[in-house]
């Protein structure tokens, strides 16, 4: 079965007791569905990225983030949301603790604290001891977890063979609200074109890098092919990983595109670079790099590189970067982005010694990172162009 | 937070999913709790997902021949209550600290592997029993040694057009014991640092570190047990090891010393416990 990105598929659930059959896109989230389609608004949406536990339901009796299931997994399946657990006249035993306990304030997470609660005393692992830790998959902003805790404890103590099944079977509300049109097809037109806003001078933050990285390289090549390598920028650029120079614009600046995969992530940066330094003499230099992903996450860079010359022959390299990193990638936190940024630097540091050993752009890569073909194609037109 | 559009294939076998991932700009689907976030972010965008959940034969669940088969379909709640873990004591200390119960309910066990997060528990808890990883690609069937499967920070040696089928854990013998812990700053998170330990009577003892590495750090530290099997004994030597083993940089959460200290700790008290496991059982 295979479902076209632009393209609906027919979706069978049975919701809090009724079947409904509904055309959704692919990427269409099950909380979505239940919302907007269903108009079973008691299922909240916090995060969207399971972390804060808002839109808990159960599938098939077992609580799940609606938010991380697109709708087309869930074909064939049974979902209770918290309209099903029981309605204001005729509440579930954990709703009517939640009121006796006040666990509420705001309310908001009130549904998904409800179904997560519901799950772990259904399922046969409560433990006193271990409730707020076996609680942590539901946030509290409002910090209520103590009435939220003693609520359920409550329930616990009053049903030691187990909590009643949901209560009601509430028909969903709004059926087709939306029409028949997939919801995920009419929310976004995902066409953002960030290459036109690429700057001309780049600005470094002024607060504490993200990552800073210090990277030491002792390579066998002699001190003056290295820094050959480093003063031709375009070698310098086929030694990056995953990097591709896209245009020479004068003035010691370049345009360029850098791609970094990792597992499933993967970003493509478009940016530009920038040589503020570069002393032939001590054989330093140091470069301002600025780029942006179309997803919104961007990062900025000083590095500075020098070679010196070793103390039996070859060359030491030294690399070291203050990272900047914003948007959504600096959700990876600061070991992950420094232990990522200190490897590329030290696969750039064999890529120059490569090309400093042979004269050419580099051919080889140990690098577990995957490069971008474009870069990969760019670089063999390069060998192919200047053949030595 | 709504993913890039994707195409959403459900094949019917597992050779129509190694076809499908062919193409090169395609996922695998399983549990999701880790994808699905990277695509909500837009941090990926890749033109389809495979969903392998409803596979036939990726269900398996089982312990035959000294050995625990976890399918790939298979999601880590399931396994966390079945009796077939029991053969495996370490995988049921483990579980409780991967994620939440919500996360665990669609979360697979090879999904955890395949993804490969550096602090993640499962990753570690394979490294650490010398498990086995089954391969299905377009060249055919292969195994790798759940060591060598992770090549650094969320990476892998899985070719991109290859799905992990199962993975195979053996199955604990008579003396065996375990030890099991990690800090996190709350429950649930990502391990800042954290241990999984196998101590087996009469000699041989493996730890495997995670958390504070690109990925999981295996050591065989039987002479470590063998002078002093106390907590304080051993913490000169799980101290030095620790230090030596850390090779993440600090971040607001903690820095690489508190990280080694953290380890040094951890890696001493679980070595005791395991220790004491493996022996009491011979009483027992």
């Amino acid at each position: 079965m295979r479902v076209e990105a632009d393209g609906t598929v027919d979706v069978t659930v049975t919701v809090n007791g009724r079947e409904v059959t509904l055309a959704v896109a692919p990427r269409t989230t099950l909380s979505d569905v239940l919302r907007d389609r269903l108009g079973l608004t008691g299922t909240h949406v916090g995060c969207e990225h399971g972390v804060c536990g808002m839109c808990t339901v159960l599938l098939d009796g077992e609580a799940v983030r609606a938010c991380l299931l697109f709708a087309v997994q869930c074909d064939g399946a049974s979902l209770t949301t918290v309209e099903g657990l029981g309605s204001a006249d005729d509440q579930h035993p954990l709703q009517r603790a939640f009121s006796h306990h006040h666990a509420l304030q705001c309310g908001f997470c009130t549904p998904g604290m409800l179904m997560s609660s519901y799950d772990l005393l259904a399922g046969g692992t409560y433990s006193p001891d271990t409730l707020p830790e076996d609680m942590s998959g539901v946030l509290c902003r409002c910090t209520g977890y103590r009435g939220i805790l003693a609520a359920i404890a409550d329930v616990a103590a009053t049903h030691p063979d187990g909590v009643p099944p949901p209560r009601a079977a509430v028909p969903p509300a709004l059926v087709g609200r939306s029409g028949s049109a997939s919801v995920g097809a009419t929310l976004t037109s995902d066409v953002r074109k960030s290459t036109g806003s690429i700057p001309h001078e780049i600005a470094i933050p002024s607060g504490t890098p993200t990552a800073t990285v210090d990277v030491r390289s002792e390579l066998t090549s002699e001190v003056d092919d290295v820094w050959a390598v480093l003063a031709d920028f375009d070698r310098l650029a086929a030694c990056l990983p995953g990097a591709e120079m896209t245009a020479d614009l004068g003035d010691d600046r370049y345009r360029g595109r850098a791609t970094v995969g990792l597992g499933p992530v993967s970003l493509r940066f478009e940016g530009l670079a920038h040589v503020v330094e570069h002393d032939p003499s001590a054989r330093r230099m140091r470069v301002l790099a600025q780029g942006t992903d179309r997803g919104g996450s961007s990062t900025q860079a000083v590095i500075r590189l020098a070679a010196d010359p070793a103390e039996h022959g070859g060359t030491v390299l030294w690399a070291d970067a203050d990272v900047h990193l914003s948007g959504r990638v600096a959700q990876f936190g600061r070991a992950l982005a420094g232990d990522v940024s200190r490897r590329l630097f030290e696969q750039f540091a064999e890529a120059v010694d490569e090309a400093a050993r042979t004269g050419e752009a580099p051919t080889t890569r140990t690098s577990p990172l995957r490069l971008a073909l474009g870069a990969l194609l760019a670089r063999l037109r390069r060998l192919v162009q200047r053949p030595r | 937070m709504k993913a890039a559009p994707f195409a959403y294939h459900r094949p019917d076998s597992v050779d129509e999913a190694v076809d499908a991932l062919a193409g090169g700009d395609a996922k695998v689907l399983a549990g999701g709790q880790s994808l699905v976030p990277v695509l909500a972010m837009r941090l990926g965008r890749p033109g389809t997902l495979v969903d392998i959940t409803r596979l036939p034969g990726l269900d398996d669940l089982e312990v035959y021949g000294g050995v625990l088969r976890i399918g790939a379909a298979v999601r880590q709640r399931t396994v966390e209550r079945s009796e077939a873990v029991r053969a495996v004591p370490l995988i049921g200390r483990a579980m409780p600290f991967v994620g939440h119960r919500e996360l665990r309910s669609r979360g697979t066990v090879c999904g955890s592997l395949a993804h490969a997060d550096p602090a993640a528990e499962l990753p570690a808890v394979a490294a650490c029993l010398d498990a086995t990883v089954v391969l299905r690609g377009p060249r055919g069937t292969r195994q790798v040694p759940a060591r060598e499967l992770v090549v650094g920070a969320m990476t892998t040696s899985a070719g991109p057009d290859e799905l992990i089928t199962e993975v195979r854990f053996p199955a604990a013998a008579s003396g065996d014991g375990f030890g099991f812990a990690e800090i996190a700053r709350r429950h649930g998170d990502y391990a800042l640092a954290g241990v999984a330990v196998h101590v087996r009577r009469g000699g041989g003892a493996t730890l495997a570190a995670f958390g504070v590495s690109d990925r999981p750090v295996v050591r065989d530290v039987t002479a470590l047990l063998e002078d002093d099997p106390t907590e304080a004994g051993l913490r000169p030597s799980t101290d030095a090891m620790a230090d030596e083993i850390v090779d993440t940089a600090g971040d607001a959460h903690g820095s690489r010393g508190y990280r080694a200290r953290l380890l040094g700790v951890l890696a001493a008290r679980e070595l005791v416990r395991a220790h004491r496991e493996a022996h009491q059982e011979a009483h027992a």
